[in-house]
């Protein structure tokens, strides 16, 4: 099952245009809510027109304003999963599955299958109300997957339940994609969840795609500020080019002088740049084992946030530098005493820092 | 400090006297009607009278007909009402509340200007077809569905607004057309609502006497229901004022038994949520 989808809609101010394509493999859409991650997921199941673009699934145009096709949502034969589930209160589980069947011997079998796979058995005949937040949704997917469908839409259909729960789902979800070889598109706004589930992952914000790559990539080596930011890259500091060597670009960041990762396209010297490095990257040391150790700055603790299995520090530096976030573990936090001690030697390796392009906006706020 | 046991029990006693009072003022109308037939004594003589026989089946059956005409034609309207917004939909609902609010009396001066023998539609319909409207069984229905249909419309389109609108875009995707979307998701959903307007229609349609008169007139087998039957009865027929509380009483005993009936069928048929 192939997926390739590209579509623009003015929707009052809010221009929408983006284009990606999916072929057995689940592409997580990630971003703000309002950012068009949701009106995707609409337009490929028919729910929303485009006012152009072309969608084809498996090869076969669902969408194509050239050629003004338009399937309806009954003919596009995608399951479509929403964040309310939208079961049917009336029916009983095993109804609700059939429900997208065409009556006949094969319906009670294919149910029978779906009940089976999603261990919904014995709840067949219990009425959506009566279940659980995780039965519902394995009821929601069954009902989605029941006619043959291979393309999964699924519009943030965890984020309403317990973690203890959606843990167990991503799970399913991950083994149901394995088994039936899916093609899902996953909305989502939880960043754990979104590296959890993707094999690629579509940063939205402002309706449009602002990278469209594989996971680590994404994560690793953002395109651009606002991907940083949205991506929960902690540390992003304004910098200066000093100069690029063939291992590493040299740059500057409030008077500190750093070596950075070489990016595939290297910035010339004296051009602005943005240095990304994501906190849980970021070592805390206690003295340089030689002089000619690169990227170290002594700083100072000055906030510190326990979550529990990780701790988040802030440290301000004690000479030139920018003030640089930190998270560690809960087991590194007590074997280094960080509880005992505020100053340390900050080094920020070099293969982690990220060169991005300089001058850029950065976007409202991350909450 | 029990003052706020104190208050409790006084907010308690407030309630209950008020609905000993309200309920009070509910039972005795119906308490006088009963006594003074019992006292009477010919209730059950006039019933076999072809006057009341006949004013009994007018009523039934076109009250039946008009909500079967409120259901057929107002179920989409109340969708439509629901579901779509639309420049002027503020306008149309309050032409659709308009019948509730008028005096029936209006809506039968109206109908009597539209389709009546001179009106905007029936003289043009008269000179063609020779049909006239006014003054005929016709008449009757469509005076009790103008005043009765808006009160399906009004209940089927609150019922049809608490429907999640997501669970019909998930139909669709499921294969499910709009109109087998609307039978199998949104009308079981909807049936206590829908239920409710049947009711209330009919009952309002049972009970509809201003606008039928003015529109239908007042004449035995062809035009007379139950509530002119009454009427005539009581500013002076043979019947006179015990007439009058005969027929009030054997109205109101039709309506509850068929309402009950009509509850109990409803209610069994749909399935436990």
């Amino acid at each position: 099952m192939s997926l390739s989808f590209s579509a623009s809609r003015r929707l009052g101010a809010f221009a929408y245009e983006a284009a990606l394509e999916a072929n057995e493999e689940i592409v997580v859409l990630f971003g703000h809510s309002g950012a068009g991650k949701s009106i995707t997921l609409q337009m490929i199941a028919g729910l929303l027109r485009p006012d152009s673009g072309r969608i084809a699934i498996d090869g076969v145009p669902a969408f194509d304003s050239a050629n003004r096709i338009d399937l309806p949502p009954q003919r596009r034969n995608v399951g479509y999963v929403v964040q309310d589930l939208a079961l049917f209160p009336h029916m009983t589980v095993a109804e609700n599955v059939a429900f997208g069947l065409p009556r006949s011997s094969l319906q009670r079998s294919r149910v029978a299958g779906l009940l089976d796979l999603l261990q919904l058995k014995e709840l067949e005949r219990r009425r959506p109300p009566s279940l659980s937040g995780g039965q519902q949704q394995r009821v929601a997917l069954a009902r989605a997957l029941a006619r043959d469908t291979r393309l999964l839409l699924l519009d943030e259909p965890f984020s309403a339940l317990d973690e203890s729960l959606r843990a167990g789902l991503r799970r399913e979800l991950l083994r149901l994609r394995q088994e039936l070889g899916l093609t899902i598109l996953f909305v989502t706004h939880d960043l754990r969840e979104a590296h959890l589930l993707a094999d690629r992952l579509a940063v939205f914000d402002a309706g449009h795609i602002l990278q469209f790559e594989d996971r680590e990539t994404v994560f690793r080596k953002p395109l651009s500020r606002r991907v940083a930011e949205l991506t929960g890259v902690a540390n992003i500091f304004a910098a200066n080019t000093i100069a690029t060597s063939p291992d590493a670009v040299a740059v500057e960041v409030n008077g500190l002088g750093l070596n950075c990762a070489l990016p595939s396209s290297p910035p010339s010297p004296g051009r602005a740049v943005d240095i990304a490095i994501r906190s849980e990257r970021v070592n805390l040391r206690r003295g340089r084992t030689s002089e000619s150790e690169e990227n170290l700055l002594e700083a100072r603790i000055v906030e510190e946030f326990a979550y529990g299995a990780t701790h988040t520090l802030r440290l301000e530096p004690a000479g030139p530098g920018p003030a640089i976030e930190v998270e560690i573990a809960a087991r590194p936090y007590e074997v280094l005493g960080v509880a005992r001690q505020r100053n340390w030697l900050v080094e920020l390796p070099r293969e982690h820092l990220h060169v991005m392009p300089g001058n850029q906006p950065s976007g409202p706020p991350i909450a | 400090m029990n003052r706020p046991a104190v208050i409790e029990r006084g907010a308690m006693t407030t309630v209950i006297a008020l609905t000993l009072v309200f309920g009070l003022f509910f039972v005795l109308p119906f308490a006088g009607l009963v006594e003074r037939a019992i006292e009477d004594g010919n209730t059950f003589d006039l019933w076999r009278t072809e006057q009341v026989r006949d004013a009994l089946f007018l009523s039934f059956w076109t009250s039946t007909l008009s909500v079967a005409l409120a259901i057929l034609f107002g179920t989409p309207v109340a969708y439509v009402l629901a579901r779509s917004r639309f420049r002027g939909k503020a306008l149309i609902d309050a032409l659709v509340d308009l019948p509730i609010v008028l005096p029936p009396t209006v809506a039968g001066v109206a109908l009597l200007t539209a389709f009546g023998r001179r009106g905007l539609i029936g003289q043009p319909l008269d000179n063609w077809t020779g049909l006239t409207l006014g003054f005929s069984t016709t008449a009757v229905v469509m005076a009790q569905t103008l005043v009765s249909a808006p009160f399906y419309v009004r209940a089927a389109k609150g019922g049809i607004e608490a429907i999640d609108p997501q669970l019909e875009r998930v139909a669709y995707t499921l294969g499910a057309s709009r109109v087998r979307t609307f039978f199998r998701v949104v009308a079981p959903q909807a049936r206590p609502s829908l239920i409710a307007g049947i009711i209330l229609s009919w009952s309002r349609a049972m009970g509809e006497l201003g606008a039928t008169l003015i529109f239908a007139g007042n004449l035995q087998g062809k035009t007379q229901t139950m509530p002119l039957a009454i009427i005539q009865a009581f500013e002076g027929s043979s019947l006179g004022l015990s007439g009058a509380v005969a027929l009030s009483l054997i109205l109101l005993i039709v309506a509850l038994v068929a309402l009950v009936i009509f509850r109990a069928l409803a209610g069994r048929a749909a399935p436990p949520i």
